[in-house]
């Protein structure tokens, strides 16, 4: 059996301008997706802010109805079986909020643990194993409140594996984490994985897909627009090279003057501090550098590398570039 | 199988209650509502009546404990689902097997018993400060009408939550909803005092009946079936609140599904 099956699934948000003269306007946030999760498989979605990853996490886990389209876990239906769903899956959503701060993390844990009518005796052991799993043995009868933001986050983990789910949505599970935190966090992922549970990850962070993920769903505006195997989705542009250049301050114009290069294929700039790391796919390899140093001539450039595409590269190349 | 999910309802009903002590012991908003602000108002209405003499200190505990669990009531089991949106944890109250109703159902009742301490402490404050002579008339019916006050109490609360979840603007009135409640229940004077067209509007309030109840019992100024009477109003009330309140929820579920307003600032 599948354990997740997404059919057509479509969410328009209708939202409101104006106070007197109050116009509607709808926002299409998931454009009609379809992929399947098979049980144990780790799902990864992975797409930009806004691109519609927690809408269609949100519609999986029983809180947003679709606009169209439906959508099943393990043979049930989202809307019409919402409540014996429930019982099946866990879910988190990234962030520090969905936990009582001025309770200890044990209190919360007992409390979802009745909420989802785990027996007393069975969560007096499950309480002890899950604050082990997630490296908060030693914390858990501190008040949430004093917690950093990746302890919350694992407490979250283990909230969501109180009632031994079967599906888990993990929603972002490590944004905003330190290096640290997102590492631990992983490492629990990690460990699910090992368990055979079927994961549903959304993140924006390509090594983190990469590392974790069996396969990937690339989602942008809504619509899927690439999904395979981390592997197979490098493979979309082991055709180029990318050649990264240091720069500072590169000008709009210069950006579109690359852009229209034949043999460029795409040009992205990523912020770092007070210089940009230029990013040009082409498929001449290291030949275009002079051609490319030529076109940035009055620009003060760094240093200059050439690599095999990377996972992020093959996103970058399905999304678009937009700077 | 029924058996086995009332028993689960019932544990998810004293988790809730017990999570609401817990968190209300560390809020002082709350302790002051149904601690201070009751002893604040009892002292007022001691001084106000001690001209009448009779048996008005056991009205004035009576009163101020009244105005304690209205005050609750209003705030606090108004506003738990709001308080659960503002937390973030709303959607996992959801999407979790339960229905929400029963989780609000348990703080609901955290809310109003805890409330009644605040008529506790107008009684000690009576008994020990001012040394009032505080007899109880009909302490057996004062139990059953203080009972069927916690349950038409709990029930109304569970119409004004998901009212405020749904209407905001209902909510910012939240502040008004007290004194005018105080005066037209008679929680501290009787609404005999109140022109004449007020009348018809206190009796369509549940916590007059309450009010009429305690009072009544407390100070042995109605018969049996005049209590009697305020003790089926308060049991009418309460199935109407119930049938109103299971309407309101569900609505507001799919509302909230529809409209993705599950979360909130």
């Amino acid at each position: 059996m599948i354990a997740v099956e997404v059919d057509h699934l479509k969410r328009i948000f209708k939202t409101y301008i104006g106070i007197i003269n109050r116009k509607a306007k709808e926002v299409l946030a998931v454009d009609d997706i379809s992929f399947q999760i098979i049980p144990g498989e780790l799902f990864g979605l992975l797409g930009p802010n806004g691109a519609g990853k927690t809408t269609t996490v949100k519609m999986l886990t029983t809180l947003l109805i679709p606009t169209n389209g439906t959508a099943r876990v393990f043979g049930k239906d989202i809307v019409k079986d919402a409540d014996e769903i429930r019982s099946q899956i866990g879910f988190i959503f990234g962030g520090e909020r969905g936990l009582y701060w001025r309770l200890s993390g044990v209190d919360n844990l007992r409390y979802f643990a009745t909420l989802y009518h785990v027996e007393p005796e069975v969560s007096k052991k499950r309480i002890p194993y899950l604050l082990e799993l997630v490296g908060l043995s030693d914390r858990g009868n501190e008040k949430v409140e004093g917690y950093s933001r990746g302890m919350k986050q694992r407490l979250h983990i283990a909230r969501t594996l109180l009632h031994d789910p079967e599906v888990l949505f993990l929603d972002e599970p490590t944004i905003g984490l330190d290096p640290v935190g997102a590492r631990e966090t992983r490492q629990v992922i990690r460990n699910l994985q090992e368990e055979k549970k079927t994961i549903l990850l959304t993140t924006h962070y390509m090594f983190e897909a990469d590392a974790l993920c069996d396969r990937i769903a690339v989602i942008n505006h809504g619509k899927i627009v690439a999904l395979d195997t981390p592997n197979a989705l490098k493979e979309h542009v082991q055709d180029l090279s990318v050649i990264e250049v240091e720069v500072y301050g590169v000008p709009v114009d210069t950006l579109e003057q690359l852009r229209k290069f034949p043999s460029i294929d795409l040009v992205s700039v990523e912020d770092r501090d007070q210089k940009q790391a230029l990013r040009v796919h082409s498929s001449r390899g290291s030949e275009i550098v002079p051609e490319l140093l030529s076109a940035l001539e009055g620009i003060r450039v760094g240093r200059v590398s050439v690599h095999e595409p990377t996972l992020e590269d093959a996103y970058v190349r399905l999304v678009g570039a937009e700077t | 199988m029924i058996w086995k999910r009332t028993r689960e309802n019932f544990r998810v009903v004293f988790a809730a209650f017990e999570l609401t002590v817990k968190q209300s012991l560390t809020d002082s908003f709350v302790l002051f509502g149904i601690l201070v602000q009751p002893l604040i108002i009892a002292v007022l209405g001691i001084w106000m009546l001690k001209e009448r003499g009779g048996d008005y200190g056991i009205f004035v505990v009576v009163g101020s404990g009244m105005t304690g669990l209205w005050s609750s009531m209003v705030f606090v089991s108004g506003n738990s689902i709001t308080q659960e949106r503002w937390t973030g944890t709303l959607e996992f109250l959801v999407a979790q097997p339960t229905p929400i109703q029963w989780v609000i159902f348990g703080k609901n009742l955290a809310s109003v018993l805890q409330s009644l301490l605040s008529m506790v402490a107008s009684y000690f404050l009576a008994a020990l400060i001012f040394n009032l002579p505080l007899k109880m008339a009909h302490p057996f019916y004062f139990a059953i009408s203080l009972l069927l006050g916690v349950i038409s109490f709990i029930c109304f609360g569970l119409v004004i939550a998901p009212m405020f979840v749904m209407n905001p603007s209902v909510q910012r009135w939240q502040n008004s909803m007290e004194y005018p409640i105080y005066i037209l229940c008679g929680f501290l004077f009787p609404i005999a005092l109140l022109p004449g067209w007020s009348t018809p509007v206190s009796y369509l309030l549940s916590p007059y009946w309450t009010a009429k109840a305690l009072h009544g019992a407390s100070s042995g100024t109605l018969t049996f079936p005049e209590i009697a009477f305020s003790w089926m109003m308060m049991l009418l009330f309460s199935v109407v609140y119930l049938f109103v309140s299971q309407k309101l929820f569900r609505v507001m579920l799919r509302k909230a599904r529809m409209d993705a307003s599950l979360i909130g600032q």
